[in-house]
């Protein structure tokens, strides 16, 4: 590995280590940028994979897994009575709810049924979910340390809840490189909620690199003229008009490369290509009026909306069919403390049908085969209500102690549940998989053995497991 | 198979040169053996008593000629072939191999021979170089200033030649974005250009020391370190206004405060006796760090997060020790305890800080302590309304009643919008307890207040408080703080410390390329008095700085970083560099020094998809018109939870942890930021208007005029015949396309020249885009 991606392999090191007597000048244009954006690490990677893209399908906010996937048919008779001590014992709950006299049962009001070969239980809420049940993995014993949003959600994202830890995307465009050389790496989307849900802040630091160079970095995607960030034209400046400037930009640097013969200017001549190449890739690519109606049928009313969690789904099939590697949706508005039945019926509404949709049309296209879904938020949500419980409405505290999300695709053993959580959801009683063990698992299905994607940072080794994780090897096909 | 073959290879050599390994070259441990046992030993085998296996320790010579547990000799001295430490490395039995296959650490057949050869020379051990005391070493009498001395002695001894010195164009315009990250003007060029009387380079480097922009330019990479920001950082990330503490910084550079009373007035300011405003604001740099008003936070554990947060950076800034890592448990490789990061922990646990910010209340006072900053007019207006109060309680009417709710509202008003900063204060000490793995309601053993054991002492006569620290820090027994500072200062210069890690001077960073060099230049740095000025006037005035950075291909192959100093630096400036130059070469920089943040040109939509849009006045970006638009780029708002998009696109950090390098990075992101964002398009515009109304009547005269103010130079034909058919393709076009020109040329708020001709203007303005876009622009030649 790479001792020191701090300083990034440059070409001016690449040039460095490879010296054999070539010339520089002969080298550099040996060092095209399509080269090096497909290049990952060495040895990268460890084993054939399953999987060579994830789409990560975030839930920001916490979905309530009491409500979705989590059935405690037994609570309905706990209505309102007090969380026995003997389950909470004495673990710290936040400050939100520490304060609350009692901490009264509230039992979903949602019905749940069995679905598929698998006989998965899931809520009403998910009815397009649920046609998918026998691709998925639903794991009902996730669980975390943290407790609050922004550290839960950095913890989910780069394995550390303090800042500053590269995210998964950042390790993967590390190991892996990019597939496509037109287009970045590592792409984010982001959502709001349709409804009136507690939307909570997501940080850059999220997809950010941490210590890896920052062109392992997310790039964010976003709805409107700039797809991402400066890519339009000013007025004015046509495609022709640019390419006859970039030419120009070009040929004064070539001069310039022919007096210094750094490799750097090569390298920044080669970085210009690309962007004019990235003018017209990525409009291709955000452009969905191509898309026949029978698409936007399936993924949804909010699909025609550009930005909505739909229409990014749309995108991430089409950022999947271009060989990008990871691709990452956020939808915000999960955190229910308060009017959950209300906001999570908007938040499923928002989320349900894209997300169905879209691992349906990967599935038909022959792309599920090698790209993982995973769908899910960073920590659960209470049992015991938080404000005032009715017959109708309650409210939910967060819950790190466990949590359910889903994976599918490439490698995934499907129709399976995994792990096991007690009578009222609060803790775990079977198969615990914590975040550190999604992500070694997640990286297994990738080629990549979690314990040997290492990079040194003051002087210390760092994995996107740190010390820990094991594979899941009940979620392996 | 390869494998097998090496190991018997390796065997063979050995066996071969057994007797004469002990008289080859002298193997010195910090060099060449230090660094292996601390990658591939120390994990198991070093500080850490948690994780010793076996009861080994590695680090240390006694313990590693100890008898093990198991009854094994690791290091028999001068008799390699009793030492199990060489059995265990050489052999192929996977249980018996060291280090052990599932570390994934390898050793190469060269680190086991030239262990091998460290023990049969006797296996002496050095303390680790970072914590012995700086010796001046004597300087070499290869050339007359030092620096060139030190760096020739290495070149001969690797027969290399130094570079000539680089041509005075290449030279004004390196010092000067250098010294005061900003161009040199034509003028300036002209000036030194014609200047050819001795010293000419030595007055253009003092006028450059003495500018008001020179304090800028050092306070980037200090912000950096200090993780200065606008904004909380956790969750809803609102805004704080400390800027007090950034224009402190800068007038301090700009001063040439000594180093040492630097330190301490950020550090302890507002112990000092009869501590000034100044220097209370001054301790700003401690409560740099990110605060948490999340409504569920538990107060203790986020003290528990600040305080650790400031051993950290308080330790990476002036000992470039990872400290971070003791926090759960002691270090792995570097001799620091827990109970040291515990005791360091002690200084700054007193602070009346609360843990959790008040959400409720206004932004920027949610995190106490704080210092109100009231201006003159401030504080007049508030007495004014303070006498109206008094005056209208008097009247009992109804409209006197009105008037006073009134007055009340706006006494509030204006008291909320007084600028406040964060600083430390020294509140009733809180009970310190070494952390249990550093979580934080896990408290063990209780500490109190000390200095790392590794460290000297420190003095009686100090106090154990954060003044104590302060003057423990820069004490100039203490190995550390000189050493590290100038360090960085060789970094800003030449782009790679001698020391490569910047941050970590333990036994896994890198040691220095030239030890003699860093510790004469430490040992000068204190004996000036902390001057800083100085010791940057000593770098960039020896030959070392001043030689040109072309490459050949042989010497590219050499040494591909520069690391042996056989010719002049050529690195992409930061970020900030690249816009403010950009802003300089147009004629828009606002020269203006200090003051509230300001938000210049942003991309619409990046604060709506993260931000909580509850309550939160945040909730978009609101972009300043006139003036804010064109200030330097370090006055630029900077929000941690979304950083200005072209200032992360250029490497910046998020400033949410102290940052001592910033990756380069060159990559298509910031080539589509300098083409196409409004800032750029703005700044060709007016750098067009420069051409047209200053650059003479000719095409040429135009361009040259243009491409000096971006690059300092004269363009050569080559070049000029790209410029000008370039130019005159354009016009072309921009005449056939009023439309199109006309489009153009509204791209951002700052105004033009009315009269000039709009299809000129269109074509010159894609000119100067492209000479800002060129490498060589937004590059240090």
């Amino acid at each position: 590995m790479n001792p020191n991606p701090f300083l990034d392999m440059t070409r001016r090191q690449f040039l460095g280590r490879a010296g054999s007597g070539i010339g520089v000048a002969a080298l550099a244009s040996l060092l095209n940028p399509q080269l090096f954006a497909a290049q990952g690490s060495a040895g990268i990677p460890h084993f054939a994979p399953k999987a060579k893209r994830v789409i990560w399908l975030t839930q920001a906010g916490a979905p309530s897994q009491l409500d979705l996937f989590d059935y405690k048919p037994g609570l309905r008779d706990q209505y309102d009575k007090d969380l026995p001590d003997s389950v909470r014992n004495g673990q710290r709950v936040t400050g939100m709810t520490s304060g609350q006299a009692r901490f009264p049962i509230a039992p979903s009001i949602f019905t749940f049924k069995q679905y598929g070969q698998a006989g998965h239980w899931l809520s009403e809420l998910l009815p397009h979910t649920a046609r998918l049940a026998d691709d998925l993995c639903i794991i009902r014993s996730m669980n975390t340390e943290a407790i609050n949003h922004d550290p839960a959600m950095t913890m989910l994202q780069t394995g550390s809840q303090v800042a500053g830890r590269p995210s998964f995307g950042s390790w993967m465009s590390y190991g892996l490189g990019s597939g496509n050389a037109d287009l970045p790496a590592f792409v984010v989307m982001i959502s709001r909620p349709s409804g009136k849900g507690n939307a909570q802040p997501l940080h850059e630091r999220m997809w950010g690199s941490g210590f890896l160079s920052s062109r392992y970095q997310g790039v964010r995607f976003s709805p409107g003229k700039d797809p991402v960030l400066f890519l339009t034209n000013p007025p004015g400046i046509t495609n022709d008009r640019r390419r006859a400037m970039l030419d120009d930009v070009a040929g004064l640097n070539k001069i310039r490369l022919d007096s210094y013969q750094d490799p750097e200017i090569q390298a920044r001549i080669d970085q210009y290509e690309m962007a004019f190449r990235m003018q017209s890739s990525v409009p291709e690519l955000a452009d969905l009026s191509k898309e026949p109606v029978s698409v936007f049928e399936r993924y949804g009313p909010e699909s025609r909306k550009p930005g909505t969690y739909a229409a990014n789904c749309i995108l991430a099939r089409r950022l999947a069919e271009r060989g990008v590697r990871f691709i990452q949706l956020y939808h915000r508005g999960w955190d229910q403390h308060g009017d959950l039945p209300r906001d999570i019926r908007t938040q499923c509404y928002d989320t349900d049908q894209p997300s169905a949709a879209l691992v349906e049309e990967l599935k038909e296209r022959g792309l599920l085969e090698d790209t993982l879904v995973i769908w899910g938020g960073e920590f659960g949500r209470s049992v015991y209500s938080q404000g005032q419980l009715t017959a109708t409405n309650y409210g939910r505290d967060h819950h790190p102690r466990c949590f359910s999300l889903w994976l599918t695709g490439g490698g995934v053993k499907r129709g399976t549940v995994i792990g096991e959580t007690d009578d009222f959801s609060y803790n775990i009683i079977k198969d615990p998989v914590h975040i550190h063990d999604l992500n070694a698992t997640a990286l297994h299905l990738l080629g990549i053995d979690h314990t040997r994607l290492i990079v040194r940072n003051q002087g210390r080794d760092y994995r996107l497991t740190d010390v820990h994780g094991t594979v899941i090897q009940n979620a392996l096909a | 198979m390869p494998i097998f073959l090496l190991v018997g290879l390796t065997i063979t050599v050995l066996g071969a040169h057994a007797d004469e390994s002990a008289r080859g070259p002298k193997i010195e441990f910090n060099r060449d053996i230090r660094p292996i046992l601390s990658d591939a030993c120390f994990h198991c085998h070093g500080p850490d008593k948690n994780t010793r296996e076996s009861g080994l320790r590695l680090d240390l010579r006694d313990e590693a000629l100890k008898e093990s547990k198991l009854g094994e000799r690791p290091i028999v001295p001068g008799k390699p072939e009793l030492s199990d430490l060489v059995r265990r490395i050489l052999t192929d039995d996977t249980d018996e191999q060291m280090p052990p296959p599932k570390a994934h650490k390898v050793l190469t057949a060269a680190q086991k021979v030239v262990i091998r050869n460290w023990i049969a020379q006797g296996a002496e051990y050095q303390m680790h170089w970072a914590y012995l005391p700086i010796q001046r070493p004597p300087v070499p009498t290869l050339a007359p200033h030092p620096v060139d001395a030190f760096i020739r002695q290495r070149l001969a001894s690797e027969n290399l030649q130094a570079a000539e010195e680089a041509d005075k164009v290449t030279l004004i315009r390196r010092v000067t974005l250098d010294l005061i990250g900003l161009p040199p003007t034509p003028a300036e060029v002209d000036a030194f250009v014609n200047d050819a009387a001795p010293g000419a380079y030595e007055r253009v480097v003092d006028r450059l020391l003495a500018s008001p922009h020179y304090g800028e330019r050092m306070a980037v990479d200090w912000l950096d370190a200090a993780r200065y920001a606008d904004t909380n950082g956790y969750q809803v990330d609102r805004d704080r206004t400390p800027y007090a503490w950034r224009d402190w910084v800068i007038r301090a550079f700009n001063e040439n405060k000594r180093f040492d009373q630097f330190t301490i007035e950020q550090i302890a300011g507002d112990l000092l006796p009869n501590a000034t405003l100044d220097q209370r604001i001054a301790t700003g740099f401690n409560r740099n760090n990110m605060t948490n008003e999340e409504g569920g936070v538990t107060p203790e554990e986020f003290l528990a997060e600040y305080t650790a947060n400031r051993v950290e950076t308080t330790a990476t800034v002036w000992l470039a020790q990872t400290f971070n890592c003791t926090r759960c448990h002691d270090h792995k490789f570097d001799p620091l305890t827990q109970r040291d990061f515990y005791s360091l922990k002690a200084f700054f646990h007193n602070v009346s800080e609360k843990g959790v910010g008040d959400y409720n209340g206004p932004a920027n006072v949610s995190s106490p302590p704080v210092l109100a900053l009231p201006t003159q007019e401030d504080m007049a207006r508030i007495a004014a309304i303070k006498a109206g109060i008094e005056t209208t309680k008097l009247d009992q009417s109804p409209a006197a009643i009105d008037r006073l709710a009134a007055l009340t509202k706006s006494l509030a008003e204006t008291e909320a919008a007084i600028p406040v900063t964060l600083v430390m204060d020294d509140a009733t000490p809180r009970d310190t307890f070494i952390l249990l793995r550093g979580v934080f309601d896990k408290p063990g053993e209780k500490v109190t207040a000390a200095t790392p054991l590794v460290l000297p002492p420190m003095r009686d006569d100090l106090p154990r408080n954060r003044l104590g620290l302060a003057r423990w820090l820069v004490d100039p027994a203490n190995p550390l703080p000189a050493r590290v500072t100038v360090n960085r200062f060789w970094q800003m210069l030449f782009g790679i410390g001698l020391v490569r890690t910047a941050e970590d001077f333990g036994s896994q960073g890198e040691p220095p390329s030239h030890p003699e060099l860093i510790d004469w230049l430490a040992s000068e740095f204190i004996s000036s008095g902390w001057d800083m000025k100085a010791m940057i006037r000593l770098l960039v005035t020896s030959a070392t700085y001043r030689q040109n950075s072309k490459l050949t291909p042989a010497a590219h192959e050499r040494d591909p970083d520069n690391r042996l100093l056989a010719r002049g630096p050529r690195f992409r400036l930061l970020g900030e560099f690249v816009r403010d130059q950009a802003l300089a070469a147009s004629g828009l920089l606002v020269e203006k020094i200090g003051g509230p943040s300001v938000k210049p040109y942003h991309p619409p939509g990046l604060y709506e998809q993260v931000v909580n849009q509850k309550d939160n006045p945040e909730a978009t970006y609101t972009q300043d018109h006139g003036e804010a638009l064109h200030r330097r780029s370090l006055y630029t708002y900077w929000k941690r939870s979304v950083p200005n998009p072209a200032m992360l696109l250029f490497d910046a950090p998020f400033r949410e942890t102290c940052t001592l390098r910033r990756p380069r990075t060159n990559t298509p992101l910031q080539a589509l930021n300098l083409l196409n964002d409004p800032t750029y398009v703005e700044a060709s515009r007016l750098l067009a208007k420069r051409m047209l109304v200053e650059g003479g009547e000719s095409i040429e005269s135009r361009l040259t005029h243009g491409f000096r103010l971006v690059t300092a130079r004269i363009p050569n034909p080559a070049e000029m015949t790209i410029l000008k058919s370039s130019l005159e393709r354009t016009l072309r076009e921009f005449q056939a396309d009023p439309a199109g020109a006309e489009g153009l040329l509204k791209v951002g708020e700052a105004t033009t020249d009315a009269k000039l001709d709009m299809a000129s203007l269109a074509a010159y303005t894609i000119l100067a885009s492209t000479l800002l876009n060129l490498d060589e622009t937004v590059t240090k030649e």
